[in-house]
């Protein structure tokens, strides 16, 4: 090995994935999916064009400076992989590449459905020059079908997956979450995929195959029960505002606002239902359960009974006065302590304050060298007993890998490499 | 199965003891039994499972074999009850573990503790058992214990936070959000695991907290904080890079969605819009230019999209290479014709039920390929075909077992 300068990322040997190799050549549809599997121990080689991969375009940017080794994007959904240049326009980068791909055990790719014949990095080109190899190709809507050439962005995906339908409300129109989640669900399903097929290599003669993921379909999935109570009931669940929906039914709304934010409360809170008299008494402790106390307020929450509109708005009415004088984590803890599942809305910064995350020893401190800083990543998302995550260190720069992965993976010299570099492969 | 031939599975021969329940613990199993474990879903009708108790229900009836919401997670799997409570139980469930390779499961931490049937005793009957355990927070922590849903998990995850406009309430997405979401990441940790120990034939325990796995799927929003101190908004149906970035009302009151990053798809725009003289002006010329103006733009495609169905506004972007869609309802899903071609939906029989739809993986195997096989089991439907060929209980015992009511 040559000498590793600090912060580089380490090879991982102790995840269940320690030994494989992984090699990226994914978009915003798949580099997060290549940095969980480089979690679990793979060793995930970045492969990029010599100007940088697109995506270090993708703000924000750290302090607003924009510049191709300060995107966050690409410090958040690529820290832990190694970097190599490669210019698969050019034969010779082709060549390059399938050595690579010939020591690899799987290859994340999210080109366009034929589009990577072009520069030789199909899933049947692949197939050939490493049988082993299962090739993941994500994209928009997957390989085949007639909408398999469309173009697609994070809020396509969600319209099209049928998941934005669901949020939003019938005055404001559907809406999706900022932080893009089809691209999340579809990254988080693909790994899945990723790993399934390796492991069917143990019972198929070692075989690698192609693995063809869908972002709609990624969508598709997340619809709740709405695809069911279509199929079953004919009706059409929609965006509930701050309500929820229940089989096809609007329920009450579920978030409460307090001194500080927020509270999740679902189904009124635990007001209604068989634990009602014990949420009744904490509300009656400060004189603030209003009407709730009578015996006919009593009895009527007791059971699992839809409310009529107007005993619903009383009843909202009461949670919401309530609420609104008290902080969040205070509501929670008790609702919590009386048999209520509510929680916080949390914002990121409270995320990271968490409580229950710095119990859990949940946060990752990532040295970023190379501008003397050191900065809080999300941590292990598992514990596993026997083969821990682990944060591998900071995203790579552009090409910071050449010498090493050209010249310790694939055994190319010194002159190669130079001779590599000269001709504009790397 | 008949349709897709000999082709192989890739979790053939593989057994799940699967404990878990609701929406999490259920769909992590599914990827197994999609892919050919025999997962044995084990109940029990002294504490039903929450989800066969919520609709849909199949002809309005309210009835435990007829939940739709139960039967998408737990297609492809065998249904066996047994009553965890009863020494005979306990029992039962640790010659069933022995003979497994996997455990799942959510309850509240300590549950399964206080039964004798957690992994240090499970181990004991089946030293390389992988067993996953993924209660909303985890093991350990001031909030081990706290109880909730999909829900109120997308709130304290930050999706509420994320989710809405600018100007209203943290509404979050209108699903159970995370119950759809950390499924994903508890099922790459677990078959990971199992990779691990096909390879090296040890087993593990794996403590999954589905609140920091939620974590992972919040894009770039904790590094704005913990990098440059700024906290990710909900922008509505902005986003920060892209202009037009939108969903927009249509004459026949459906929705598009467009999105423009770069130029090239701006032009496109444009010409699908036939290039109105305010997309010429100099500040609408660039993309960083025209972050400033999205309000404008907005106002814009507003008035375009009212003279338009979403039919016609959408075939005008997409023809012009503009990646664009339109908001699909759950009716449209099952009409549409990609997912139909790609047979996402996968139509199965279920005795009570009849034909019903259930999701598939978001992905095809080429070689060993997965999808629902099998509708979801009735309560207890194979107990006594599994306690006897699989354990191989003798029609004495299942009868004792029975009336002690070890099988409830």
């Amino acid at each position: 090995m040559t000498d590793r300068p600090d912060g580089v990322p380490l090879p991982h040997a102790d995840g269940p994935l320690a030994g494989y190799r992984v090699i990226d050549l994914a978009d915003e549809k798949g580099q997060l999916c290549a940095r969980l599997l480089a979690e679990l121990g793979a060793d995930v080689i970045k492969v990029e064009p010599r100007a940088g991969d697109r995506t270090r375009a993708n703000g924000p940017f750290f302090r607003d400076e924009v510049g191709r080794e300060s995107s966050l994007y690409w410090w958040a959904m690529n820290a832990g992989k190694r970097s190599v240049t490669c210019e698969m326009r050019l034969e010779a980068g082709r060549d390059l590449f399938h050595r690579l791909v010939a020591g690899a055990d799987a290859v994340i790719e999210t080109s366009a459905p034929g589009a990577a014949k072009d520069v030789c990095a199909d899933a049947r080109t692949l197939a050939k020059v490493n049988p082993g190899a299962v090739v993941v190709s994500i994209t928009n809507f997957g390989q085949t079908g007639p909408a398999r050439n469309l173009p697609a962005t994070d809020i396509v995906g969600s319209a099209m997956g049928g998941h934005m339908y669901l949020n939003g409300s019938d005055e404001r129109g559907p809406v999706r979450t900022t932080a893009p989640q089809a691209y999340a669900q579809v990254n988080l399903q693909a790994a899945v995929g990723a790993v399934i097929a390796l492991y069917a290599r143990g019972m198929n003669g070692g075989l690698g195959q192609h693995v063809d993921v869908s972002m709609q379909e990624s969508m598709a999935n997340a619809m709740d029960n709405a695809q069911q109570t279509w199929d079953i009931l004919q009706i059409n669940n929609r965006g509930p505002g701050s309500g929820r929906m229940v089989s096809g039914r609007e329920g009450p709304r579920y978030i409460y606002e307090t001194v500080d934010g927020w509270v999740a409360a679902l189904g009124l809170g635990g007001l209604i239902g068989p634990n009602s008299a014990v949420m009744i008494d904490w509300l009656d402790q400060t004189g603030e359960a209003g009407p709730l106390t009578s015996p006919h307020w009593r009895e009527r929450l007791s059971v699992v009974q839809p409310l009529e509109e107007g005993e619903q708005k009383q009843v909202v009415g009461v949670l919401q006065q309530f609420c609104r004088t008290r902080r969040k984590d205070d509501l929670v803890r008790e609702a919590q302590a009386r048999g209520a599942g509510w929680a916080p809305v949390y914002s990121p910064r409270e995320i990271v304050e968490s409580d229950q995350l710095a119990a859990r020893d949940y946060w990752v401190q990532v040295r970023h060298e190379d501008i003397g800083e050191t900065f809080v990543y999300p941590g292990a998302p598992w514990r596993l007993s026997g083969t821990p995550w682990k944060q591998r260190g900071r995203a790579p720069h552009v090409g910071e890998h050449n010498a090493e992965v050209y010249g310790d993976v694939l055994g190319l010299d010194a002159d190669e490499v130079a001779k590599l570099r000269r001709s504009m492969v790397i | 199965m008949a349709n897709k031939g000999s082709k192989p599975k890739p979790f053939e021969g593989l057994r799940v003891t699967d404990l878990s329940w609701v929406g999490v613990g259920p769909t992590v199993a599914k990827y197994l039994a999609d892919h050919g474990a025999e997962v044995i879903r084990v109940e029990s009708a002294t504490r039903m499972e929450t989800l066969r108790g919520a609709g849909p229900f199949t002809n309005n009836e309210p009835h435990y074999d007829n939940s739709g919401y139960f039967a998408n997670f737990n297609s492809s799997k065998l249904g066996v009850t047994i009553n965890l409570k009863t020494g005979k139980g306990k029992e039962l469930l640790k010659r069933l573990v022995a003979v497994s390779d996997v455990v799942t499961e959510s309850f509240t931490p300590g549950s399964l503790k206080k039964l004798g049937l957690d992994y240090e005793e499970l181990r004991k009957v089946r030293p390389d058992l992988v067993m996953i355990s993924m209660p909303l927070f985890g093991q350990t922590g001031p909030w081990a214990h706290y109880m909730g849903y999909g829900h109120v998990l997308q709130a304290a995850s930050g999706f509420n936070h994320l989710t809405g406009w600018p100007d209203g309430e943290p509404i979050g997405t209108g699903v159970a959000y995370t119950d759809f979401l950390v499924p994903h990441v508890g099922a790459l940790a677990l078959v990971a695991a199992l990779d691990y120990r096909r390879r090296t034939g040890k087993g593990q325990y794996i403590d999954f907290s589905q609140f920091e796995g939620a974590v992972h799927a919040l894009g770039t929003s904790i590094l704005e904080w913990t990098a440059n101190g700024r906290e990710a908004e909900r922008l509505g149906n902005r986003d920060p890079e892209a202009a037009p970035h939108g969903a927009y009302r249509c004459k026949d009151g459906r929705y598009v969605v467009i999105a423009c990053f770069t130029e090239q798809e701006w032009e496109g725009f444009r010409a699908a819009i036939g290039r109105p003289d305010w997309t010429d002006l100099e500040r609408m010329r660039r993309r960083w230019s025209r972050l400033n103006e999205q309000k404008e733009i907005d106002r814009h495609i507003d008035f375009w999209c009212r003279e338009r169905t979403a039919a016609q506004a959408y075939r005008a972007m997409r023809d012009n290479g503009v990646p664009s869609g339109i908001v699909k309802s759950p009716e449209e899903m099952h009409r549409d014709p990609q997912l139909k071609h790609r047979g996402h939906y996968a139509l199965l029989e279920h005795p009570t039920m009849g034909l019903r739809t259930y999701d598939s993986p978001a992905f095809r195997l080429s070689k060993t390929p997965g999808g629902p096989t099998k509708a979801a089991p009735l309560l207890g439907e194979d107990t006594e075909r599994v306690l006897k060929s699989t354990l191989g209980l003798s029609d004495e015992e299942f009868t004792e077992l029975l009336v002690e009511g070890a099988l409830e």
